[in-house]
């Protein structure tokens, strides 16, 4: 007894088409109009690197480069430690925990756009409630605009991120924790370890595979950041806060430079391809569970 | 666990609650203020019009002036197509990679999964040139077709789903006489609700809230999304915070419904698309 030769091609169709004609398609046609010079109102001519030797010359792009380096050093460490935290002050068996779990998730399912709305007007300048509080509590007349200063534009969208992702990264971390044997916990407790102790010797090490899957989620999670940079800042002041990923967005749809655009969107390519390969290479060896 | 500790546990608790939530209350009571307080230099938490006469006039204005209402239409459209064309395409893939065996099975898989993580930007352009060639520019084509399309984590969720499903169930329905297709839809599908629920919450949260695809493939006001009005309100309007904040709030409402509600299938899924990469 058995299916027909023909019949998982047949309930296949869907899923190659998709991953044909919008994913290994467009990834092959991008890197091929990355050597070209290409609007969208002219045919597309080919000058080899020209696009990458330009980004590379450019002050504006290599800044872009340090904001995404930037926006992903201070988000994943940021959002994994808030994450952890979260994770293990809900694990505790205590009454409320559930609702505790569900209100910190509640950012989650908030779409960015509604998100980049509510702290764009907690944080706008003179009438934001933040520059309100401050000024009546701290007595502080002039505080930088958080979102209209170059020098805290970039700061604030990781911020807001972190705490509009923490919640996805507690649930994973959670289920991790709870994958951990109570037993160790018993035993350490009679042999007189303290909190941080336990949390030191036992919950890290085990941990340490759910830690390298978050890690690697995080990292793609703050390559990917684009919509908090559209609805907040739109990338300014003047590039402040520009990214890899809303810069593609830029070239190719404002100013029509599909070329130049596939060429930064092939460095993006190559970033996410290296965290997933590392990803893929890594994922066993940082198993760390006795049994 | 000693009482002292417990009490500070709490606390620490209530803390960080309160700054998960506050914002959320903050902007769902000065959705309901006027302009005045908006700009007012004295900031107060209970607007002055709430269970009054008036209390939903920003809720109105957004609704019906600036059509709001209409992008909700369209957003539930876009999102509930998306999201049950999905649950076919994830579910029928995932079931021929779960029970079937065929050559090149695990590299198609493999391709699969390693260019999930890929960001829509990546491939975007190319994309961009494909719905102008098919004509979809100003339709909702271009918003469902690809997603329904590439169900990566659907298809994933749906394989180990099937896959753990006990092979008596298949040669017991092979004696019958079923034929393929049956076989899909009515063996092995409606033992498949968990995951069915499970998928279509995640997939019509992400097409809900998806910003980049409507941005760039609408430009006729009368097609916009919840999410993409929201966007041109803030760029066009971006001072009238009252409406701004009330629209966000019609934003965010019906996925909170579907959050409370279906709370079980929303946080299983979220799971299994992170628990496995």
């Amino acid at each position: 007894m058995q299916y027909r030769k023909f019949t998982p091609w047949l309930f296949l169709i869907p899923t190659l088409l998709g991953l044909i004609l919008f994913r290994l398609g467009p990834m092959l046609a991008a890197g091929l109009a990355s050597f070209t010079r290409w609007s969208v109102f002219s045919p597309p001519e080919w000058i080899g690197l020209g696009n990458y030797i330009e980004l590379f010359n450019s002050d504006v792009f290599l800044l872009i480069l340090r904001n995404t380096i930037i926006f992903s050093l201070l988000f994943v460490p940021g959002v994994m430690a808030v994450a952890l935290l979260l994770a293990v002050l809900v694990n505790n068996r205590l009454k409320g925990m559930t609702f505790f779990r569900g209100l910190f998730y509640l950012p989650v399912i908030t779409s960015v756009v509604s998100i980049g709305v509510i702290w764009s007007w907690i944080l706008s300048p003179r009438f934001g409630l933040l520059y309100q509080l401050v000024s009546k509590f701290f007595n502080v007349v002039r505080l930088p605009s958080f979102l209209g200063d170059a020098r805290y534009a970039l700061l604030t969208l990781i911020v807001v991120y972190i705490w509009k992702m923490a919640g996805y990264f507690m649930i994973l971390f959670l289920a991790g924790l709870q994958n951990i044997p109570e037993i160790y916990y018993e035993a350490a407790t009679i042999d007189g370890a303290s909190i941080w102790q336990k949390f030191r010797h036992i919950t890290l090490p085990l941990l340490s595979p759910t830690t390298f899957f978050i890690l690697i989620m995080s990292l793609i999670t703050s390559l990917k950041t684009f919509e908090l940079t559209y609805i907040m800042t739109q990338g300014g002041p003047n590039y402040a806060s520009s990214t890899l990923i809303f810069s593609i967005y830029v070239n190719a749809f404002k100013h029509f430079r599909m070329g130049y655009a596939s060429a930064m969107s092939y460095i993006l390519f190559i970033m996410v391809g290296v965290v997933t390969y590392l990803n893929f290479k890594f994922k066993d060896r940082w198993v760390n569970y006795s049994e | 666990m000693s009482r002292s500790r417990k009490l500070l546990l709490y606390l620490i608790l209530f803390i960080i609650s309160l700054t998960t939530i506050f914002p959320f209350l903050w902007m769902l009571s000065s959705s309901f203020k006027t302009m005045g307080e908006i700009f007012s230099l004295t900031p107060k938490f209970i607007p002055s019009k709430l269970f009054k006469p008036g209390m939903w006039e920003n809720y109105r204005m957004i609704l019906q002036e600036y059509n709001f209402i209409r992008f909700i239409l369209n957003s539930f459209m876009v999102a509930g197509f998306a999201a049950l064309g999905q649950l076919f395409t994830c579910s029928l893939g995932g079931f021929a990679f779960a029970r079937m065996d065929f050559r090149g099975k695990e590299i198609i898989f493999a391709l699969m999964l390693a260019t999930m993580m890929m960001p829509i930007q990546v491939t975007i352009i190319p994309e961009y040139f494909i719905m102008l060639k098919l004509d979809w520019y100003n339709t909702f084509l271009p918003l469902i077709i690809p997603s329904i399309l590439i169900g990566s984590f659907g298809t994933f969720l749906f394989r180990s789903t099937f896959e753990n499903m006990p092979s008596s169930m298949e040669e017991a329905a092979f004696i019958d006489g079923v034929n393929d297709w049956q076989m899909y839809y009515k063996v092995f599908l409606p033992n498949a609700k968990p995951a069915l629920a499970s998928l279509f919450i995640i997939a019509f949260m992400n097409n809900w809230n998806a910003l980049l695809r409507p941005v760039i493939y609408i430009d006729k006001p009368s097609l916009y999304t919840i999410t993409m009005g929201l966007a041109m309100f803030r760029g066009n309007y971006g001072t009238q915070w009252h409406l701004l904040l009330a629209g966000s709030v019609i934003s965010i409402l019906p996925l909170l419904l579907i959050y409370i509600t279906m709370q079980k299938y929303f946080v299983r899924g979220m799971l299994t698309s992170g628990t496995k990469g």
